[in-house]
């Protein structure tokens, strides 16, 4: 038996079931409402939506006439579970670049400042080699 | 001459973003030990970097330690340096050499504003990955962050 991630993997693996997925997202539709973006037939997109549902991707309603398909998030969670970590390093990472470099002009700012240099239009870069004159650790408003 | 991957990816990653800060200083930040430890690492985790030789073929050491007070040691080696504009390396974590993640970091600037680039490629089997076709992680990261907005 093919395990659950391999199974998503493949469902995942075409462009129009990632398209309905998408949709589906926004909530629950009827075949003929997924089928409608596509230039494709009801039983061509009815096949799509069995290899989703055979890998627990969407769930099926039971009425006869009107079966509407609902996103089953679980799997998809799963299968992106790990690269999200990776993901999320980066997020994070970023995050705090971000604060950091900002930091680190506002402090290179207010070290101009107590020198009392002429005002610069390029603040920051002034005395500043391919190696930190201080330590990042320096606080604030420290006398460098 | 661009390095090439020395090992057949079964997942990769792609991310941007743009820092307003000179391209100078960005790329100092990524190549300057003291710098680097600042801010790399998901939020609670601390970075202590041990080896940092940035140049081609420079080997590269360090470990996070977690918010559970678990450390994460990793290593690798700087394949190429090209300054302020480009850094690639490859890694593994400490414990699972095996397990080597190739990573791409660009760097452009415009308007004093500075954009990077990560492009991040891992040899892993795991179960994740298994099976995969690769090229629709991307894809599959878009639409999880969509269905994570819903």
């Amino acid at each position: 038996m093919a395990d659950q991630l391999s199974t998503t993997f493949a469902a995942l693996a075409d462009s129009t079931r990632r398209a309905i997925l998408a949709r589906l997202a926004l909530g629950e539709a009827s075949v003929t409402e997924l089928a409608a973006p596509f230039e494709m037939s009801l039983p061509a997109v009815s096949k799509h939506l069995k290899v989703l549902e055979r890998a627990h991707l969407i769930a099926r309603g039971r009425e006869a006439q009107w079966r509407p398909c609902q996103l089953q998030a679980g799997p998809l969670r799963d299968a992106a579970d790990w690269l999200e970590y990776y993901r999320q390093f980066w997020t994070d990472s970023f995050d705090r670049l971000d604060e950091y470099l900002s930091e680190l002009q506002e402090e290179d700012k207010l070290a101009m400042k107590h020198k009392g240099n002429k005002s610069n239009d390029k603040p920051g870069r002034t005395g500043r080699g391919t190696r930190p004159k201080r330590m990042p650790s320096s606080r604030r408003g420290e006398t460098v | 001459m661009m390095a090439t991957v020395p090992f057949s990816p079964k997942a990769e990653l792609f991310l941007a973003r743009t820092f307003d800060a000179p391209r100078k200083l960005v790329f100092e930040v990524w190549t300057d030990p003291r710098h680097l430890a600042r801010w790399w690492g998901p939020r609670g985790f601390t970075t202590t970097i041990h080896e940092m030789d940035v140049k081609p073929g420079g080997a590269w050491r360090y470990s996070m330690l977690g918010p559970d007070g678990k450390e994460y040691p990793f290593d690798g080696m700087y394949v190429e340096v090209v300054e302020p504009e480009r850094i690639v390396f490859d890694g593994s974590i400490h414990a699972s050499p095996e397990q080597r993640v190739w990573t791409e970091v660009t760097f452009t600037e415009q308007q004093n504003k500075t954009t990077v680039t990560v492009r991040q490629m891992y040899s892993f089997e795991s179960d994740a990955t298994r099976g995969a076709r690769i090229g629709w992680n991307q894809q599959l990261d878009r639409l999880t962050e969509f269905l994570a907005e819903i």
